[in-house]
């Protein structure tokens, strides 16, 4: 599914004059299906309210522009939400928030059983199942637990097992690695690639880790003051430092070493990644070696 | 959900923002015995009312409408009263001849609602200018007599601002839930009244949870700043008695006079 927004603008509490805030002033962007997309950008300039159009939590008007997401368009009022919000899944901040049940079992299952209300018990297991094991949990150990009694980080694998539960085409993530460790941030980033991998096949996260951002999207849009001021690959959008401090935003560690080399006078020639900027180094390290050798 | 403004405080820098929020309770209470005073038909006083409550709205620099928009809320209690009175009221004589609405129904289908909305309007006056936070404050102050009985005055007020304070972020935290619960396909505006409600369950026990949370943190950040009861504490914003306050009492007093010099008018 494609997600079209075309000059987008969605204004909070717009009955109360004093209080109204334009969040969104005119988005315009394409992402195509199949892209792993970030969208970065300063507090308050608008990225979780754009987030939350994708699946209709927050509605659009008719006159705030347009905003397709596949075959659905949500400018107008009969389309089915629950159709919609089937295929295009979403995880908050601190998804950990949102669990209710009894068992992490039927917690996990909710969504599925609203989605699929005529799914047979064994199809509903085996998707519990799955999804659980996805997310890199014990099902076994933990289906009859009370999701209560899970600690900080399985708390939020189950949140999110019950978002992917339903095998949704895009999947929405709003700042998802916030207050997770380095470890569990890498964990979840490869959870993420394996999604992606699989039935997921777009992915758009919200993020303020420029590294996460670097390493794994393959296109980031920049927001500001509720517009879109950049897209394009991390490496084109990360190239304009200037711009960036502009707009209050930091880079991915490889850049600053790139920078810091530069003023030394070791030009490099790789990519964001860690990996790729590592293999500059040593190449370089080699062929200066060599030199000096000589 | 961010749409409901609870309190309805209407920041402004003006005299009557500024007062003692002690006093303004007081004054307020004062204004709706003023109110009751009037004498039954003799509307006279409601006008010297009305023209308190317009002065009032003018000084606190608040536009009219807003005051206005309060009696929203009553207006459908205000009706009935009204359409009751009118068409049960048995005394006097009718309008029509052999209609059912006497002119004693009518008048005073007009007094109670002139009485119900000039409170109303009064008691917006008092939460559009003092925000939650001072009225609790206020209220603290004004039961300083039931220290005597050994009741725990400030822990009460702190109870009841703690309280306040947490109303908009238990709004913010309910929209997050059920937003995150929507995206999960629950459905909260479909079936009947028992489907409804339990439909709800997956939004208030979150809830229930995170208050119960915040409450923890709040009380081991208190602890941990060594936060201990009513004795000896200082205020951080004091509110001292003021000029404006004055002004206030006088204000209110002349209200009071008037309405009872005009209950000896009848139109
Ligand atoms: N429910 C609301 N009512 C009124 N204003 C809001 C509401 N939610 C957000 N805003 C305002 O809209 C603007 C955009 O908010 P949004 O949450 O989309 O920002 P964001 O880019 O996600 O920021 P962050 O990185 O801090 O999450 C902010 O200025 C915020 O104050
Ligand atoms: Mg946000």
């Amino acid at each position: 599914m494609q997600i079209v927004s075309k000059d987008l603008v969605y204004t909070y509490s717009e009955k109360a004059k004093a209080l109204a805030f334009r969040a969104l002033d005119g988005v315009t962007l394409t992402i195509p299906e199949g892209e792993f997309f970030g969208i970065i950008g300063q507090t308050g300039s608008g990225k979780s309210t754009f987030v939350q159009h994708l699946n209709g939590l927050i509605p659009t008007k008719e006159g705030n522009g347009q905003l397709l997401v596949g075959e659905f368009d949500l400018t107008d009022k009969n389309t089915n939400l629950k159709e919609l919000r089937k295929k295009v899944g979403m995880v908050f901040q601190y998804p950990e928030y949102q669990l209710f049940a009894e068992t992490v079992f039927e917690d996990v299952a909710f969504g599925l059983k609203n989605f699929y209300p005529d799914l047979p018990q064994v199809d509903v297991e085996d998707r519990v199942k799955q999804a659980i094991t996805t997310v890199g949990l014990d099902y076994d150990k933990i289906k009859e637990k009370s999701p209560f009694e899970l600690s900080g980080g399985q708390k939020r694998r189950v949140a999110i097992a019950g978002v992917i539960v339903s095998r949704p085409e895009v999947l929405v993530l709003d700042e998802p690695v916030a207050g997770l460790d380095p470890v569990g941030k890498r964990e979840f980033a490869r959870l993420l690639k394996t999604l992606h991998a699989t039935f997921v096949k777009t992915v758009v996260i919200v993020s303020h880790d420029m590294d996460f951002v670097a390493e794994y999207c393959s296109s980031v849009a920049v927001f500001s003051k509720g517009k879109v001021v950049k897209v394009g690959t991390p490496k084109q959008v990360f190239e304009d430092r200037v711009g960036m401090r502009e707009m209050g935003l930091d880079i991915p560690v490889t850049e600053y070493l790139k920078d810091a080399l530069k003023e030394k006078g070791v030009i490099l020639d790789c990519d964001l990644s860690v990996e790729s900027f590592t293999k500059a180094v040593a190449e370089k390290f080699a062929k200066n070696k060599g030199e000096t050798d000589l | 959900m961010k749409d409901v403004t609870f309190g309805q405080y209407y920041p402004a820098n003006s005299i009557v923002h500024s007062m003692n929020p002690a006093v303004k309770i007081l004054l307020t209470i004062a204004y709706i015995v003023a109110v009751f005073m009037v004498k039954q038909f003799y509307f006279l006083g409601f006008a010297a009312c009305l023209l308190a409550v317009i002065l009032i709205t003018i000084l606190a620099k608040i536009p009219f409408l807003k005051v206005l928009k309060s009696v929203k809320a009553v207006i459908f209690f205000v009706l009935l009263s009204a359409i009751l009175q009118l068409l049960f009221n048995k005394n006097g004589t009718p309008l029509w001849k052999g209609g059912f609405i006497t002119d004693v129904g009518l008048l005073t289908a007009g007094f109670i609602t002139a009485r119900i909305v000039l409170m109303v309007l009064g008691a917006t006056l008092l939460t559009l200018t003092t925000s939650p936070v001072d009225l609790a404050d206020g209220i603290e102050t004004l039961l300083f007599p039931l220290k005597l009985i050994k009741f725990p005055v400030h822990e009460f007020a702190l109870i009841m601002s703690i309280a306040l304070r947490f109303i908009p972020t238990l709004i913010d935290e309910t929209d997050r839930i059920i937003k995150a619960q929507k995206a999960r396909g629950a459905d909260f505006d479909s079936g009947n009244i028992f489907k409804r409600a339990k439909a709800l369950i997956p939004v208030l026990i979150p809830l229930l949870i995170s208050s119960f949370r915040r409450a923890d943190e709040l009380a081991d950040a208190m602890d941990a700043r060594c936060y201990a009861g009513s004795k000896k504490r200082t205020k951080y914003k004091k509110t001292p008695f003021t000029v404006s306050d004055f002004f206030g009492l006088v204000f209110m007093a002349g209200l009071i006079v008037g309405v009872v010099f005009l209950n000896g008018f009848i139109i």
